[in-house]
């Protein structure tokens, strides 16, 4: 897909990606969909290691302990979606400067499917083309933002089990390695 | 008399007056004129101490404002709303995929829902949105609560945070799979007592030798011994703390000599907060102490006021005039009862609330501390019904030896819950904790002995409230049997 390309000040994003020895210089002019590509890099990988390396691991293979939603009552491990939403909240409590979320069109807790039409497109897109990411701009609240949608994709057995088995669940046949939403990540073009 | 003379005499009267008025607002720090209307709930008694929550600059954008008001509101309710795994935390909602949503109810920011000063649309919990604010966002698409839940389909919006369901922030006892979970049990358990208590009164109290010995420690100044003070002392904790009379009456001094010249007869509440600092900081946070919180702004000095003038080094006579003759109404450091709000015994009006108002300095009167104090002065419907009620015949009983520690409820066991950690108890003197909505007592406090669904009843009745819970309650909230009709699988998550 075409992608709208413009010129990021993120000069503290350097530093967050390790690129080396960032300094402003080395961030300015980078592309939003570099931006974006490079954030997303680092929370799948981050998303994965956990999924497969803790919870799959812990919950699943060596059962030792359980992996719930109400984790602190059930003295139990985070679930993976929570561990990438309560990341994605501590970074909205320190900058504006960029933004990201978990959805999917078949969630189960309701406030993670898309509320924006360019979150149902990039979704619709991603489930409709595997291995292929969706690129977009779109204005919310007055702002303008590029919008990166990623395919999330099942990459554990913790995965589809809990989702095929749970009571909110839309959808209940996943299978491995398929795409069972989408990373949104947002940056906005004004600033 | 000449137009011109008059018009002098008006002119110089006019400027005399100015100047007065400027003194008084601006030099003199007086708030009262500034003040839009009344405050809500307690915080009238910050309410003239304007700069602890209008912190931005004169003249800064209305964005910036209600963002630094975020910041004071949560100076005092972060940890408050942290605990209670808040519902609707700001930075959910901070995402601009939520940007629909801020047209409808902005909850980035807390004066969206709880704006000051507006006594006329203030509900309970300070909320100046009309009862059914769910209905903005919970009421279409896929939040639409009366698709996701069929049990909601026929219910108006008014009652979601009213009934005993749902409250905006703290859902820690009613989320779904928690009501799931404590579905049908007993309303009383087999061993109704509260941990925390039980763990703080079953603390052995020194034998009579034990006793002997302290008393033969005690050491003051010959002027300052009382014989009865003593022998409360020799029988407290203190005592067996090795906490001294100097200890707080000289603290620091170590010869006797230091002692007699540094000897304290009153000795303040920082006395008692050099080691009882959890107290003394959940006081700080709560409804007696709450004007100690180190955030509040201070009163302003007449003495900077003039040098921010530029007056480099104002005269002391003019100082000592402003002082004098121009109010300071910031408010005094310790809360008095003739300021409450709340009903109160006649008998206990001016009565300041530090640390010695609850507890005696000497003795350790537990009856005193946990229900006689507050008796002292609370006299609205519920304080009225304690004594005679089933909590206080509980505690009657157990004061007898007749139940075990931890049976007995009292006035403190539910509002200044204690907690354990770590094999220590702690008090919590913020009793706002567990106040408001009334939901937030059911996990302290209710379920230390009673059923999930007899606590959601009894809090949602307030007739049985008012009685102190004499009686059963008239209603059934039917939160939890909706939970169980939707969960067969109480093992699994679910929406929170």
């Amino acid at each position: 897909m075409g992608v709208k390309l413009g010129k990021i000040k993120a000069a503290f994003l350097s530093g967050a990606l390790a690129l080396g020895a960032g300094t402003s210089a080395s961030a300015e002019g980078m592309e939003f969909q570099t931006v974006t590509d490079l954030l997303h890099l680092v929370m799948s990988s981050d998303r994965t290691v956990y999924t497969r390396m803790i919870v799959n691991r812990l919950a699943v293979q060596e059962g030792v302990i359980k992996a719930s939603e109400h984790f602190e009552d059930d003295k139990a491990l985070v679930l993976p979606a929570q561990m990438f939403r309560f990341g994605s909240e501590m970074v909205a409590e320190e900058t504006d400067a960029f933004s990201y979320s978990l959805l999917s069109l078949w969630p189960i807790n309701k406030q993670n499917a898309p509320t924006t039409d360019m979150e149902k497109e990039g979704l619709e897109y991603i489930a409709a083309n595997p291995g292929e990411n969706f690129y977009g701009e779109e204005e919310l609240g007055g702002t303008t933002y590029f919008t990166a949608v990623y395919p999330d994709v099942a990459v554990a057995e913790a995965c589809w089990a809990c989702h095929n088995d749970h009571k909110d669940s839309p959808k209940t046949d996943f299978e491995a390695g398929d795409v069972m939403g989408g990373v949104v990540i947002r940056i906005p073009m004004d600033s | 008399m000449k137009t011109r003379t008059l018009w002098i005499i008006w002119i110089a009267f006019t400027l005399v007056l100015a100047g007065g008025a400027f003194a008084r607002l601006y030099l003199g720090g007086e708030r009262t004129t500034f003040l839009p209307g009344e405050t809500a709930g307690v915080h009238h008694q910050i309410e003239l101490a304007c700069e602890t929550c209008h912190t931005s600059k004169p003249f800064a954008k209305q964005s910036k404002v209600r963002k630094d008001i975020n910041k004071t509101c949560t100076t005092c309710h972060k940890e408050e709303l942290k605990a209670a795994n808040d519902s609707h935390p700001i930075k959910k909602f901070k995402n601009p995929r939520m940007a629909a949503y801020w047209d409808r109810i902005d909850a980035r920011f807390c004066t969206s829902c709880h704006s000051e000063h507006q006594p006329e649309i203030t509900l309970a919990g300070l909320v100046t949105l009309p009862g059914d604010f769910c209905v903005a966002c919970h009421s279409e698409g896929e939040q639409d609560v009366r698709v996701n839940r069929p049990s909601h389909a026929g219910l108006e919006f008014d009652t979601c945070a009213s009934a005993g369901c749902h409250n905006f922030h703290d859902n820690r006892a009613l989320y779904e799979d928690f009501l799931v979970k404590h579905a049908g049990q007993p309303w009383l358990k087999d061993d109704p007592t509260h941990a925390g208590e039980s763990m703080a009164r079953a603390r052995p109290r020194p034998a009579l030798d034990e006793i002997e010995t302290y008393l033969a420690k005690a050491a003051a100044p010959v002027a300052h011994r009382d014989a009865e003070v003593e022998v409360h002392w020799a029988a407290s904790a203190h005592a067996a703390a090795d906490v001294g009379c100097a200890g707080c009456h000289a603290p620091k001094m170590e010869t006797e000599e230091e002692i007699e010249a540094n000897w304290i007869d009153a000795p303040g509440e920082k006395v008692c907060a050099s080691c009882h600092r959890a107290e003394m900081k959940t006081f700080a946070m709560g409804r007696h102490g709450m004007r100690r919180h180190p955030e509040i702004a201070k009163p302003r000095k007449a003495k900077s006021m003039l040098k921010r003038l530029g007056l480099k080094d104002p005269p002391d006579s003019a100082i000592a005039a402003i002082e004098a003759y121009l109010d300071d109404p910031s408010p005094a450091p310790l809360m008095s009862t003739a300021e409450a709000r709340v009903p109160l015994h006649e008998d206990a009006h001016g009565l300041e609330v530090t640390c010695n108002t609850c507890h005696k300095p000497h003795e350790q009167d537990l009856t005193f501390a946990s229900t006689g104090a507050c008796l002292t002065c609370h006299s609205d419907d519920h304080s009225a019904a304690y004594e005679g009620s089933p909590h206080h015949a509980l505690w009657t009983a157990e004061l007898a030896g007749d139940l075990p520690p931890g049976s007995g409820v009292t006035c403190a066991t539910c509002h200044m819950p204690k907690t354990v950690r770590k094999d220590t108890v702690t008090t919590n003197h913020n009793q706002n904790e567990t106040l408001r909505p009334n939901e937030k007592m059911i996990r302290a406090t209710c379920l230390e002995c009673h059923s999930l669904e007899f606590s959601i009843d009894a809090l949602a009745d307030a007739e049985l409230v008012k009685r102190n819970f004499a009686g059963k309650p008239d209603r059934h909230i039917q939160s939890m049997d909706w939970a169980v009709n939707r969960v067969d699988q109480p093992d699994e998550g679910a929406n929170q």
